[in-house]
C-alpha cells in the first residue's frame, strides 16, 4: 500500500506481490519449525492419547479445513479487491467515480446458500460427536472404571465408588485419593463431577476436554487412555485465588501394574515402629520465594512416557527410612492437629477437609500438582502453605485459623513420616 | 429567568410563567459541559472518557502480560493478577468500547438523519453521568484497601457469593454495572425514540445510513438484554446484602441460574460491541471506494437477523457446563446460523470494493483490517461452534484469541477508523494520514503479534484467568512474543493518541466533506452549530449527500423553501441546559457506593442520602418542564 511515486503501478504489483511471497514462505516456516514445538506440551489438544480427545481433535481439523477452504476463498477475493481496485495516484483518487451500482440479489442468494452448504460439513460431525463424547459408549457401560472426582479450592479429590475400604474408626468409604487419578489403560472412565465449594472445571487435555464441576449439578464426563502415561490436568474455571495452580494428573497405568496399584492403595498406612529421637535439627530451606517453579529439571521432559517412569519410581520404597524421625512425625501429625483434616487409614488422621494421605508418599506431586513431592518441596508447603498457594486452608487462613508454630525439626519429622506413607 | 444570556433566541412560551427553577446560563466552560443537553457535547464527553478507560484498560492489559512473559513471574500476585483481569475485561467493555459506540451513536446518528438533537435531551446527559458514576464505582476498589473486584468480568456464582468473596469489591462491581446498564437502557430508548421519529422528511427507513441502522438494532439488543443481567446483579445484590438463597448452594440456591441469565445479556453484549462497528466499517468502506454499500438491503437485514438470533445463542458460553447433548447440540446449530449473516456482510464489503476507486487512507487501512481481523475472529468463532472441539478450546487461550480478534480487531479497529473519519467533522480539523497509517501499522502489527500466539497457547492447553504458569509446559515462547507484541500494540496506541492530541490542537482546519462522502452529516461543516441544521434537509436517496452533490441547483432551491417555511413558524427550537440530570447522577454515586463501599451498619443511611438526591434531581428535572427557545439563524448560516 506504500508506493513511491516514480514508479509505475505494474512495477508495484510485481515488487509486492514479491513481498507477499516472500512473507508467505517466512510465515510457513515458522509454522513448521517454530510452531510445531509450541504445540506439543504436556497439555497439547493436539497430540492425543484417548478417544474423546482424539474425536474432539478429528472435530477441530474438519473446522480448520472446512474454514480453510472459505478463508482461501474470501480472503483470496478480498485481497484481489484491495490489490486491483486501489487507486494508485492522486489523479486515480479524484477521477470520475466508478459506476454507482447497488448489488446482485443472485450473488448474494448463492453466498448464502454456498456458506448455509459449507456449514453443514461441520454441522454433521458436530452432532456425532456431541452423542460420543457425552458417556461411555453403550456397549462398554457396564464395565467402565468409575470415578467420583471432586473440585476443592484448590485441589482435587478422586473416589474410586467401586472399591471399598475401611475407615479408621469403623464403617467403609470409597477409596480416596487427591491429586493424581489413577487409571487401566484402554478401559473407559465415567466421571462424575461434583465440587466442594465454588465452580471448578475438570481438564486433561490430552485426554478429554473439559466438563464443569458446578455446586447443585450432577455432571458427568468420560475418558479413556489408549496408552500408558502420565498425564497433566488442569482447572479450567477460574475458581478464586489460587485458581491458577490447581493442577492434577491423570496415570493411566497397565492393567497389571494397576490392579498391584490399587492392591497397595486398599491397604491401611505404612506403618514403621522406632525409638523417638531425643532432638532433631530443622534442616529444610531459609530463603523462599514465591512463585517458584517447584519441580526439578528431569520433570522438563514432556513424554508421557517418560514422565511416567518418574512417576513409577516414587512408588519404590525408601531404603534411607528413619524409623525414629518417623515415630516423632506421626506424634507431630497428631499433636499439631493435622489429623483433624487428613485422612490416614490404619493411624490417627480422621478427617475429611483436606487430602486423602493414607499413601500420599508414593504420589508424584503434592499441594494439587504444583509442586514436586520431594523432602524439600513437602517442607517448603508444610512451612509455608499460603505463601506457596495463597489463599489455601491448610492452617495460616482457614475458616478458624489456629496459629500452628513448628519448633526446630519438627517439619523435617513430619515429612520424614508423609514421606513414609507410600 | 433570564434570556439575556441567550442571543438570537426568544423563550417558546413567554406568555406562560416559566417555574422559578436555576436554569444554567453558561455557554463555556465546566458547568455549560455540566449541564449540557447538546448531543454533540454529550458524544464527546462520551468519547473522552471512554479513550480514557481505554488507556485504563490497555494499562491493565499490559501488567497482564508483562506477569505473563515469562514463567513463574512474581512481579504480581495472584489476588493482584485477579483484579487485574477483572478490571481489564470489565473496563474494556463497559467502560472503553460501549461508550466509544455511545459517543459515535450520540454525535453522528442525529446527524445522519437531518435532526437537531435526540429525542430525549436531558435523559441524553442523564445517561451520561449515569455511565460516568458506574465507571467511578467500579473502579474506586482500586483505592479502597479491600481492592478492586477480583470475580472476573462475568462473576460466576457462588465465587462472587459473600461465603468465597465477603468484602466490599463484588457489591462495588454489583453496583458498578447496575448502574451502567441504567445508562445503557436511557440512552438506548432514546436513540430508538430518535431514529423512529425524527428523521428528515424523506428519509424512509430503507434509506438510513447503516450506521444508523446499525445504532437502532444495538439499541434495541441493549433495551432487551440488560434486564437479564439486571435482574442477576438484584439476585446477586439480595444474597450478599439480606441473605436470600437465589445462588445459596446450601439452601439449595442454583449457581447454573446465573450463567443462563448472565449470558442471555452476555452473548448480545457481544453484538452490541461488533453490530456498531460494522455500521462504521459500512460507511468507511463505500465512502473511500466511491461507491454505494454493495446490497444495502442484504446488510441491513442481516444486521437484525443477527440481533435476531443473538439472543439464541447464549449457550454457547456454556457448552461445558454439561447442558446434556440435544440443547448443546441446539445451540451448535444456532451458532452455526448466526455466521452466515456475518458472513454475508463480508461479502457485501467485498462487492462493494469491486470496481471501485479505493482511495487507501487511514481510516480506509482500519477498516480493511477490521474485515480482515473480524474474518479471523469469526472463523475461530465457527470453530466454537463445534460444541465438543470447543470443550478444548473453552476457558483456554485460544478463546482469548479468538475474542480479542473480534473485539481489537473488530470492534477496535473500525472504532478507530471512525474517529479519524469523523475528526473533521467533530473537532473541525484534518488528521495527519501518514502518521495515521504509521499509527495503523504499528498497531496491526502489534495485535497480531500479541493475539495470534495465543491460538497455539489454547491449543497447547494453556486455561484463561491463571496468574502463572510452570516452566516445563512448553508455553514460554509464545507467551514472550505475544508479551512484546503488547508492548507495541501499547506504542501503536500512543502514537494513534499522539497524533489525534496534534490534529486537535496543530493540525489544519478541515474543509467541508474532506473524505468527499456519500452521508448527510458531511453536509454540514464544521464547527457544526448546536442547531445542526441551519435547514432540515429532505432527503432523496441513500447516500443522500453524494446526491445533493449531483443535483445542486435542485436542492439549494429546496433549501430555500423550506428556509423560509421554518422562519414562518418561529426559527429554530432548542432545548434548554439543565442541572438536574447531573444532579441525579450525582445522587446515583452516593447511594451506590453506600450501598456497595459503606461498611454495614451506615450503608442504610448512605444509600438513602444518595437515593434522596437522586429523587430530588428527577423531580426538579420534571418541574423544570420541557420548554425551550427559539434560534433564528442568520442570513449567512441559512446559506452555509
Amino acid at each position: 500500500m506504500f508506493h513511491p511515486k516514480d514508479s509505475s503501478p505494474r512495477d508495484l504489483i510485481r515488487r509486492s506481490r514479491r513481498l507477499g511471497s516472500a512473507l508467505f514462505t517466512a510465515l510457513v516456516c515458522l509454522a513448521l519449525s517454530g510452531c510445531s514445538s509450541w504445540l506439543d506440551g504436556p497439555q497439547s489438544t493436539l497430540a492425543v492419547d484417548g478417544p474423546v480427545a482424539r474425536a474432539q481433535l478429528n472435530l477441530f481439523y474438519t473446522t480448520c479445513y472446512v474454514i480453510l477452504v472459505i478463508f482461501v476463498l474470501v480472503g483470496g477475493t478480498l485481497a484481489y479487491a484491495m490489490l486491483r481496485f486501489r487507486a494508485r495516484s492522486k489523479a486515480d483518487e479524484h477521477a470520475e467515480p466508478p459506476p454507482q451500482s447497488h448489488g446482485n440479489p443472485i450473488i448474494e442468494l448463492s453466498l448464502v446458500v454456498a456458506s448455509l452448504g459449507a456449514l453443514v460439513f461441520i454441522a454433521v460431525p458436530t452432532i456425532k460427536d456431541i452423542w460420543f463424547d457425552y458417556d461411555v459408549p453403550k456397549a462398554e457401560r457396564a464395565e467402565a472404571l468409575q470415578i467420583v472426582a471432586t473440585g476443592h479450592q484448590w485441589w482435587w479429590q478422586f473416589q474410586y465408588p467401586q472399591v471399598e475400604v475401611k475407615l479408621p474408626y469403623g464403617g467403609q468409604a470409597p477409596l480416596a485419593t487427591a491429586n493424581e487419578l489413577v487409571i487401566p489403560v484402554g478401559k473407559p472412565v465415567h466421571i462424575e463431577l461434583r465440587t466442594a465449594d465454588v465452580i471448578h472445571s475438570f481438564w486433561v487435555p490430552k485426554l478429554a476436554g473439559k466438563v464443569d464441576m458446578i455446586p447443585n449439578r450432577a455432571n458427568h464426563m468420560w475418558l479413556q487412555a489408549d496408552k500408558a502415561g502420565y498425564y497433566y490436568g488442569q482447572c479450567a474455571q477460574y475458581c478464586g485465588l489460587s485458581h491458577a495452580v490447581m493442577r492434577f494428573r491423570v496415570i493411566a497405568l497397565p492393567e497389571a501394574e494397576y490392579k498391584a496399584w490399587l492392591a497397595n492403595q486398599v491397604k491401611p498406612a505404612h506403618t514403621v515402629t522406632g525409638p523417638e529421637p531425643a532432638h532433631v535439627e530443622q534442616t529444610v530451606f531459609k530463603h523462599y520465594k514465591q512463585n517458584q517453579f517447584g519441580f526439578s529439571d528431569k520433570w522438563m521432559a514432556t513424554s508421557p512416557t517418560s514422565t511416567l517412569n518418574l512417576w513409577r519410581a516414587k512408588q519404590l520404597p525408601n531404603p534411607n527410612e528413619d524409623p525414629a524421625l518417623i515415630a516423632k512425625g506421626r506424634k507431630l501429625f497428631q499433636a499439631k492437629t493435622c489429623f483433624a483434616c487428613h485422612t490416614i487409614r490404619g493411624h490417627e488422621g480422621i478427617g475429611v477437609t483436606g487430602p486423602d494421605l493414607t499413601h500420599v508418599g508414593a504420589r508424584s506431586t503434592i499441594a494439587g500438582g504444583l509442586l514436586e513431592n520431594t523432602p524439600s518441596e513437602m517442607a517448603r508447603w508444610i512451612s509455608h502453605p499460603n505463601l506457596v498457594k495463597p489463599g489455601n486452608i491448610m492452617y495460616e487462613s482457614g475458616y478458624i485459623p489456629n496459629h500452628i508454630t513448628f519448633q526446630s525439626g519438627d517439619v523435617a519429622a513430619l515429612v520424614a513420616y508423609l514421606q513414609s506413607l507410600k | 429567568m433570564d434570556d439575556t444570556a441567550l442571543p438570537h433566541s426568544t423563550a417558546l412560551h413567554p406568555a406562560v410563567p416559566a417555574p422559578r427553577l436555576w436554569r444554567p446560563k453558561a455557554k463555556t466552560g465546566l458547568v455549560s459541559w455540566l449541564t449540557t443537553v447538546d448531543h454533540k457535547r454529550i458524544g464527546i464527553m462520551y468519547g473522552l472518557f471512554a479513550l480514557f478507560f481505554l488507556l485504563v484498560g490497555g494499562l491493565e492489559a499490559i501488567l497482564i502480560r508483562t506477569q505473563l512473559a515469562v514463567p513463574n513471574n512474581t512481579l504480581l500476585t495472584a489476588h493482584e493478577y485477579n483484579m487485574l483481569f477483572t478490571m481489564h475485561g470489565t473496563t474494556m467493555i463497559f467502560l472503553a468500547v460501549m461508550p466509544l459506540s455511545s459517543a459515535l451513536f450520540n454525535f453522528i446518528m442525529p446527524l445522519q438523519i437531518g435532526a437537531r438533537d435526540v429525542a430525549f435531551p436531558r435523559l441524553n446527559a442523564f445517561s451520561l453521568w449515569a455511565f460516568v458514576a458506574g465507571a467511578i464505582i467500579l473502579n474506586i476498589g482500586w483505592f479502597l484497601k479491600a481492592g478492586a473486584p477480583a470475580g472476573g468480568w462475568f462473576g460466576y456464582s457462588p465465587l462472587t457469593s459473600r461465603e468465597f468473596n465477603p468484602g466490599s469489591p463484588i457489591d462495588l462491581w454489583v453496583m458498578g454495572l447496575q448502574i451502567l446498564g441504567v445508562a445503557s437502557v436511557a440512552a438506548s430508548l432514546n436513540f430508538i425514540v430518535t431514529i423512529i421519529n425524527m428523521r428528515a422528511p424523506g428519509l424512509k427507513m430503507m434509506r438510513l445510513p447503516v450506521f444508523t441502522w446499525m445504532t437502532l438494532v444495538t439499541s434495541f439488543l441493549i433495551v432487551l438484554s440488560f434486564p437479564a443481567i439486571t435482574i442477576a446483579l438484584v439476585e446477586l445484590m439480595m444474597d450478599r446484602l439480606f441473605g436470600t438463597n437465589f445462588f445459596n448452594v446450601a439452601k439449595g440456591g442454583m449457581p447454573i441460574l446465573w450463567q443462563h441469565l448472565f449470558w442471555v445479556f452476555g452473548h448480545p453484549e457481544v453484538y452490541i460491541l461488533i453490530l456498531p462497528a460494522m455500521g462504521v466499517v459500512s460507511e468507511i468502506i463505500p465512502t473511500f471506494s466511491r461507491k454505494p454499500l454493495f446490497g444495502y438491503p442484504v446488510v441491513v437485514f442481516s444486521g437484525v437477523f443477527i440481533g435476531f438470533i443473538g439472543f439464541g445463542v447464549w449457550s454457547h458460553h456454556m457448552f461445558t457446563t454439561g447442558l446434556g447433548t440435544m440443547a448443546t447440540a441446539a445451540f451448535a446449530l444456532s451458532t452455526m446460523i448466526i455466521s452466515v449473516p456475518t458472513g454475508v456482510k463480508i461479502f457485501n464489503w467485498i462487492g462493494t470494493m469491486w470496481n471501485g476507486h479505493l482511495r487507501m487512507k487511514a481510516p480506509m487501512l482500519f477498516a480493511l483490517a477490521f474485515i480482515w481481523m473480524f474474518m479471523i475472529g469469526g472463523f475461530s468463532g465457527v470453530m466454537h461452534s463445534a460444541a465438543p472441539a470447543d470443550a478444548q478450546q473453552h476457558d483456554s487461550y485460544f478463546v482469548i484469541a479468538h475474542f480479542h480478534y473480534v473485539l481489537i480487531g473488530g470492534s477496535l479497529f473500525s472504532l478507530l477508523a471512525a474517529i479519524v473519519y469523523w475528526f473533521p467533522l467533530i473537532f473541525g480539523k484534518i488528521t495527519s494520514d501518514r502518521w495515521g497509517k504509521i499509527a495503523f501499522w504499528v498497531i496491526f502489527v502489534g495485535f497480531n503479534t500479541t493475539f495470534f500466539p495465543m491460538h497455539f497457547l489454547g491449543l497447547d492447553g494453556m486455561p484463561r484467568r491463571t496468574f502463572t504458569y510452570d516452566t516445563n509446559m512448553g508455553w514460554n515462547t509464545p507467551n514472550l512474543i505475544s508479551s512484546i507484541g503488547a508492548y507495541m500494540l501499547a506504542i501503536g496506541i500512543a502514537i494513534y493518541m499522539s497524533h489525534l492530541i496534534y490534529a486537535y490542537f496543530k493540525g489544519p482546519k478541515a474543509p467541508r466533506d474532506p473524505w468527499d462522502a456519500r452521508t448527510l452529516e458531511w453536509s454540514l461543516a464544521a464547527p457544526i452549530p448546536e442547531y445542526n441544521y441551519a435547514v432540515i434537509p429532505t432527503v432523496h436517496d441513500r447516500d443522500t449527500w453524494w446526491y445533493e452533490k449531483q443535483h445542486k441547483e435542485e436542492i439549494a432551491r429546496e433549501r430555500k423553501a423550506h428556509a423560509s417555511e421554518e422562519a414562518a413558524h418561529g426559527g429554530i427550537h432548542m432545548p434548554f441546559p439543565s442541572y438536574y440530570p447531573f444532579l441525579a447522577c450525582v445522587g446515583l454515586l452516593v447511594g451506590g457506593l453506600g450501598v456497595a463501599a459503606v461498611p454495614f451498619g451506615h450503608k442504610l443511611v448512605v444509600a438513602i442520602i444518595g437515593l434522596v438526591i437522586a429523587l430530588i434531581g428527577i423531580y426538579l428535572w420534571a418541574l423544570e418542564g420541557n420548554e425551550g427557545y427559539h434560534l433564528h439563524p442568520s442570513k449567512e448560516e441559512l446559506e452555509s
